[in-house]
């Protein structure tokens, strides 16, 4: 047997002429639980759709047990018993767990199936991996962390010795997550080789074997288990350049009156005992892994989603729950993680869009008035700089940056009093972050006290006043302006403070 | 009890009351000659939507098949009308119509891949315009002529005064839950319909099992239409329209999801019951034909409407189910 199961050597890969892999080399051993870390935009999942044949590469080599092999689709990918996990599940939510297993491997006998035989064979794979699971029981009805397991014996009845996990633990209960971690011993005692890719800095120094971690498309360490060190992963991660991007020097404090206030706002199972204070004029930065609870908070407290206990005071007055149009005409505006399905009307054009928020001010009796709607979107376009220049351009058209302009401007137009806005720089080019950074920096300053949800830390500390970090539905640990750097924020995220590092 | 089963219980419950409801007002609805005659009604509705239910559990819709059985009626009178050939070849004809016809369908919604509800609306007009084609006519104009060989109308004959057609639907029917149930077609029936994507990374050709769903139904249209010829007697240019409609709410009734992957034959047997005696019941009153329909409709409503709150408040109580375990786990599993 080769030392590697899996070689990559030298892969490269750009999207519209921008590199994401710059020559990465990657090796996996026999029976190892390798992981897999790097920030958003690394070129973690690059890689691992570059491995599972989704993506061509653009250069290097592809070796498995030391034969060279090319992995130009799912299928081959499956041949070279390569096989994914990823946290949409693609299982048959209608079918048992014994018929996803088998599914495509049927045993038929003269037309008919073999289902006695076929139960026996998938329970015998259910007990020798010691999964408690019912080969009659309908895969929908199972928790999401069963529904995995069923996912993992379908990879491993396709043969798979090599298993990729992306995120598995995203959606799973602490209680949920160990007993992943049990299968994953299990499956490496039987020679199965695991890449886990994962944000939590805990998960990894429990169960790596070896660590690699990729930083702007670039591998920057291959760690063995002994040291893999938290906090030098973080800085790993990070780079060292980076590490100076504390918070922007450009934003004036704000005044100390506060606009939102929430006490002990609960959710059962999704967050719990939220209380935080949001001052006139301020940035406050949402972070936290995803799962961790920031976005349901957020849809809570605008009136999207239902909560069961605790309070949301705006200046002082109590908001209705769950009622979205209140919280619009009392100057509230979200701007959703989603920007594609949820921010925008692909098929109106700029001001049309513009217009759909404004339509109580921008109406009579019913009928649009036209010229006061045309004068607000070359306003908007204008203001904000949105490219090309003609409010006529259907959204759908604009590039990424330019449409988060475009779903800006639906709100900036109303005068916003608070302004929730999900991932705002989700995808887009440098450029135009920097532009959307600016509009959120002018808008608190003209007195729009903004909540920043987001993952890219660099963004956080660049325009927040102050972070509150979440984690597993509960407001973990707060940092004001100036005491704070990415790696704390990071290490945060997986639930470890200063101190304790 | 699984939520499958639950809907089960509520479709063999809602068909019984609605028979008792008719049986206790009216003293001719639980006679054997009615009876019959409501399982006859069923038959042919039941036996083309044993295909239209795999056609639906693959997540399709097929609208084309009342025209369908038109055409093949009509195929058939004419053959009958010009050539007078034996009855065996009649049969055959109309089977090979039916056949031809759902593959076309499947041809055009599995590999030219035009969405299901375009795709058999089209076809509908064209089958139904087909059946102008081949109408009989005399000196231009088309005439109803009477199919006259006892060998055909033998179809619409009963043994022991159970309707041959009856005995059919019990045939495809059985055949039917057996093939989803027991057979690779059926799994992959409904892993196309529930998951397609996953389906095609786990091997199947999901194209294929379209194709295939579409032309079982069409060869089902086909022996629907050898029984109608048998029944009536003759073939009318408007034989099968709105057939189409009395098939999609039997499958809906018994239990199919429009989004795939849910439903089987037994469910929509319990459909096509529901709708005979439905339509038998009403006609016990004497109420005029308009205020038949409108019954008709406003029950077929109900039903619709009281399926989709059900799915509704089911899915809310597993998503509460799962909410509540999570929290059980967030307020004692913090390390």
């Amino acid at each position: 047997m080769a030392e590697y199961l899996l070689k990559m050597e030298a892969i490269e890969k750009s999207f519209s002429g921008t590199p994401v892999l710059k020559k990465v080399d990657f090796e996996v051993r026999p029976g190892e639980v390798h992981a897999l870390m790097g920030e958003n935009g690394a070129g973690k999942s690059t890689l691992i759709k570059i491995l599972t044949g989704f993506f061509p590469k653009d250069g290097g080599k592809i070796y498995m047990d030391g034969q060279q092999v090319e992995i130009n689709s799912r299928n081959d990918a499956t041949k070279y018993g390569i096989s994914a996990i990823y946290q949409e599940l693609s299982l048959i939510p209608t079918l048992s767990v014994m018929q996803n297993i088998m599914l495509g491997k049927e045993r038929t006998q003269t037309c008919l199936l073999r289902s006695k035989e076929m139960k026996k064979e998938a329970q015998q794979l259910i007990d020798r991996y010691g999964f408690g699971l019912k080969p009659d029981a309908i895969v929908e009805t199972l928790p999401i962390a069963q529904r995995q397991t069923v996912e993992i014996l379908k990879a491993l009845n396709g043969k798979s010795r090599l298993i990729i996990m992306d995120e598995p633990t995203a959606s799973l209960s602490n209680k949920e997550s160990e007993s992943l971690f049990q299968i994953i011993r299990q499956l490496k005692e039987q020679g199965v080789s695991i890449i886990y890719i994962s944000h939590r800095l805990e998960e990894v120094y429990r169960l790596a074997d070896r660590l690699t971690i990729l930083r702007d498309g670039a591998r920057v360490a291959v760690l063995d288990r002994k040291e893999i060190v938290p906090k030098d992963v973080a800085v790993m991660m990070i780079g060292k350049a980076l590490n100076e991007a504390t918070a922007s020097e450009n934003l004036r404090p704000p005044k100390p009156e506060v606009v939102l206030k929430t006490d002990r706002l609960t959710r059962k199972g999704v967050f719990q005992d939220i209380s935080f204070e949001l001052h006139k004029g301020e940035i406050l930065g949402f972070s936290g892994l995803v799962g961790s609870g920031r976005t349901e908070v957020m849809r809570a407290v605008y009136g999207a989603d239902n909560y069961d206990s605790g309070t949301v005071l705006l200046n002082g007055k109590p908001l209705p729950k769950n009622n979205i149009g209140k919280s619009i005409s009392l100057g509230f505006g979200l701007v959703p993680e989603d920007r594609i399905s949820q921010g925008f009307t692909p098929l109106l054009s700029i001001e049309r869009n513009v217009a759909l928020t404004n339509y109580d001010t921008l109406s009579a009796f019913g009928f649009v008035r036209v010229p006061q709607e045309k004068r607000l979107g070359a306003k908007m376009v204008k203001s904000l700089n949105i490219k090309p220049g003609n409010p006529l351009v259907h959204v759908g058209d604009l590039s990424g940056g330019n449409q988060q302009k475009a779903v800006l401007a639906k709100w900036l137009s109303r005068g916003l009093n608070v302004l929730i806005i999900d991932e705002p720089t989700a995808g887009i080019d440098i450029g135009a972050k920097d532009e959307i950074y600016k509009i959120l920096e002018n808008l608190a300053e003209n007195g729009t006290s903004i909540i920043l949800i987001s993952s890219d830390l660099k963004e956080v500390l660049r325009v927040s006043h102050r972070i509150l970090v979440m984690r597993k539905g509960k407001i973990f640990t707060e940092f004001s302006e100036g005491s704070i750097t990415q790696e704390d924020l990071l290490m945060a995220e997986s639930g470890i403070t200063k101190k304790g590092a | 009890m699984r939520q499958e089963n639950i809907r089960r219980l509520i479709s063999v419950i809602s068909l019984l009351v609605l028979s008792l409801l008719f049986g206790l007002t009216s003293s001719d609805f639980f006679t054997a000659y009615n009876l019959l005659n409501i399982l006859r009604e069923a038959s042919i509705t039941g036996i083309i939507a044993v295909g239209v239910t795999f056609v639906i559990i693959t997540a399709g819709i097929d609208l084309s098949t009342g025209a369908l059985v038109g055409f093949a009626s009509m195929v058939c009178a004419s053959l009958v009308y010009y050539y007078h050939p034996p009855a065996a070849v009649v049969m055959l004809v109309a089977l090979l119509v039916g056949l031809i016809g759902g593959a076309l369908n499947g041809f055009i919604v599995a590999k030219l891949r035009v969405p299901e509800f375009i795709g058999t609306l089209s076809t509908q007009y064209l089958f139904r315009s087909m059946v102008f084609v081949f109408a009989i006519r005399e000196s231009g104009v088309i005439t109803n002529k009477i199919i006259d060989d006892p060998n055909i109308l033998i179809m619409g004959g009963s043994i022991g005064g159970v309707y041959l057609v009856t005995f059919a639907f019990l045939i495809v029917a059985v055949a039917g839950q057996i093939i989803l149930k027991k057979t690779k077609l059926g799994v992959y029936i409904y892993a196309t319909g529930a998951n397609s994507k996953s389906a095609q990374l786990s091997g199947i050709n999901t194209a294929k099992i379209r194709m295939i769903v579409f032309t079982i139904t069409g060869f089902l249209c086909g022996i629907g239409a050898i029984f109608e010829i048998g029944r009536i007697g003759s073939v009318t240019t408007d034989l099968g329209t709105g057939l189409e409609f009395q098939i999609i709410a039997a499958t809906v009734i018994g239990g199919c999801a429009f989004s795939g992957g849910r439903g089987d034959v037994f469910g929509t047997v319990i459909g096509a019951l529901f709708m005979s005696v439905l339509q038998n019941g009403i006609l016990k009153y004497n109420f005029p034909t308009a205020t038949q329909l409108i019954i008709q409709g406003v029950v077929i409503v109900i039903v619709v409407v009281f399926d989709s709150v059900y799915n509704r408040i089911a899915q809310k109580r597993l998503q509460e189910q799962a909410r509540n375990e999570a929290a059980e786990l967030l307020a004692g599993g913090e390390a």
